[in-house]
């Protein structure tokens, strides 16, 4: 198969999560990636070496996703306007350098962080992030309080945010190890 | 202030459940108290949007793309077609301007006008004398730059389908590979593509005289039928032919009837410009009928073999696609 496949592959997943950072509808997200690879096709910036075709296409994710919320505020006027501006401030934070753990980790390095969670917190992020229920649906389902899901769901979140910063942690630690065995 | 947990409870809420203006606000207001907050809430947000697992599937978003990229193609070909049909009719303008001024023909320097049909696009060219002539996808017709109403010779490979201004006193010749073929005044299709192992000619009105290369044969063919030459074994069927369909092609109908698998792969080939490969002999033993308007993409026809017959199809990269066969299951 031809590089452009590969990276296709590679990218499609992640840029889709990206860009549904900020566009709700996965159909709507689907389009704004399709978009970008029709780009890189065109001005065949593909061929470049991994790391510029990485950095390209998550410039590429997040200018689209900063003019979909322009597009946004134009067509909802004044629905919804905090979530937008959380949105918004968002968007502002990553414009700045700061990078999202999409960008920085592969897929399967954060699916594997879920699995190590301890079950009752592996339950809810399942129902929630791979069954797509909300809370409500949740509680219902588990019979327990509302609040109750709530709070897991919150736990899970920073349980998995810690684990993850351990690892980078980790990988760094072992980065300056082989860097003192080399001198 | 709102105690820890009502914010953690907040935020989980905001994530995947209904926060009302209020709460919205509340929130949004935490965020902006310290730079702290600000983090934190965005860390959670972030991990909470990686660790979503979406229903895409990648190579169907894949063959999407390739899909989009062919439909964009096309419509770019059928603007090039308005473009290149308005260059030669300024070519033949040209062309005609300087028959009509008088020159001094030198035949050692003969130059030769070459119109050629990009694959998959079809066009139609008219020539100084009258005549036009549609050429199929894939095709070329060479003349001299003499070429004038006292001097009709052509050149094709490919497939043209003429339409000959009548002139009894100045015969004219279209030159393929194989044969020659001489008229006056007719309608016919010539089909002389170097990879086919068929080249061939079909009579749609008046008369032609056909001259089979390098021997003194010589055929005459009445309107409705088809002279065909196996360029390898040179043995010739003249016969009665399917008009309609032999020449439906110059219209942007694709009509075939009763053909062998491997022809209509070779015709879909050249239509769309795209290949198809298959590796199973099995399907060499279909026939196959049916009827294409242009306006159908290549997906489509595809389509509708896979439902009418038993085959399927993948794409294999970009405008490839490999034909698979599928037999029925014997009940």
């Amino acid at each position: 198969m031809n590089d452009f496949d590969n990276l296709f592959r590679k990218y499609h997943k992640r840029l889709l999560l990206y860009s549904m950072k900020y566009v709700e509808s996965e159909s709507e997200a689907l389009d704004i990636v399709q978009n970008i690879f029709v780009a890189i096709w065109e001005n065949g910036k593909y061929k470049q070496n991994d790391e510029l075709v990485k950095a390209y296409l998550f410039s590429a994710v997040k200018n689209s996703c900063l003019n979909y919320l322009k597009h946004l505020k134009v067509v909802k006027k004044f629905e919804n306007e905090i979530s937008i501006q959380l949105l918004e401030m968002e968007a502002v934070h990553y414009q700045s350098g700061e990078r999202s753990l999409i960008e920085q980790e592969n897929l399967k390095q954060i699916n594997d962080s879920i699995d190590s969670l301890p079950d009752i917190y592996k339950e809810i992020i399942f129902l929630s992030r791979f069954e797509g229920l909300k809370n409500q649906e949740i509680a219902k389902k588990l019979n327990i309080p509302l609040r109750t899901v709530e709070t897991r769901i919150f736990r899970a979140l920073s349980t998995l945010k810690e684990k993850m910063l351990k690892k980078t942690f980790f990988i760094l630690l072992n980065m300056n190890f082989l860097g003192e065995n080399v001198k | 202030m709102k105690d820890r947990e009502y914010i953690e409870n907040m935020i989980a809420r905001f994530l995947n459940g209904n926060c009302n203006e209020v709460e919205l606000q509340e929130l949004k207001t935490w965020t902006e108290t310290s730079p702290e907050n600000k983090k934190e809430y965005i860390s959670i947000k972030d991990i909470w949007d990686a660790s979503k697992t979406p229903k895409e599937n990648t190579e169907e978003q894949l063959s999407i793309f390739y899909r989009n990229l062919y439909e964009k193609a096309r419509k770019s070909r059928m603007l090039w077609i308005r473009y290149s049909s308005a260059v030669a009719a300024i070519l033949l303008i040209a062309l005609a301007i300087s028959v009509l001024l008088p020159q001094k023909s030198t035949n050692q320097t003969e130059n030769f006008q070459v119109f050629s049909v990009p694959l998959g696009s079809r066009s139609k060219v008219l020539l100084a004398d009258g005549t036009s002539v549609s050429l199929n996808s894939g095709s070329e017709l060479k003349y001299s730059s003499n070429f004038s109403a006292d001097n009709r010779l052509v050149e094709l490979s490919g497939e043209g389908f003429f339409e000959v201004k009548s002139d009894k006193a100045h015969p004219f010749l279209v030159k393929t590979k194989d044969f020659n073929v001489k008229v006056t005044g007719t309608q016919f299709n010539v089909c002389a593509y170097d990879e086919n192992n068929f080249t061939s000619t079909t009579l749609a009105e008046g008369k032609i005289e056909l001259q089979i290369d390098g021997s003194n044969q010589n055929f005459e063919i009445v309107p409705g039928e088809k002279f065909e030459l196996d360029r390898k074994t040179r043995k010739y069927t003249l016969g009665n032919a399917d008009i309609e369909s032999e020449i439906a092609w110059k219209d942007g109908e694709f009509i075939f009837r009763n053909i062998p698998f491997p022809d209509l792969l070779q015709r879909l080939e050249r239509w769309y410009d795209v290949k198809l490969n298959y590796s199973d002999a099995g399907l060499q033993k279909f026939n196959f009928t049916g009827r294409f308007k242009n306006q159908e993409t290549i997906w489509q026809v595809l389509d509708a073999l896979k439902l009418t017959s038993p085959i399927d199809y993948r794409k294999t990269t970009f405008r490839e696609f490999t034909i698979i066969y599928k037999p029925l299951k014997q009940n």
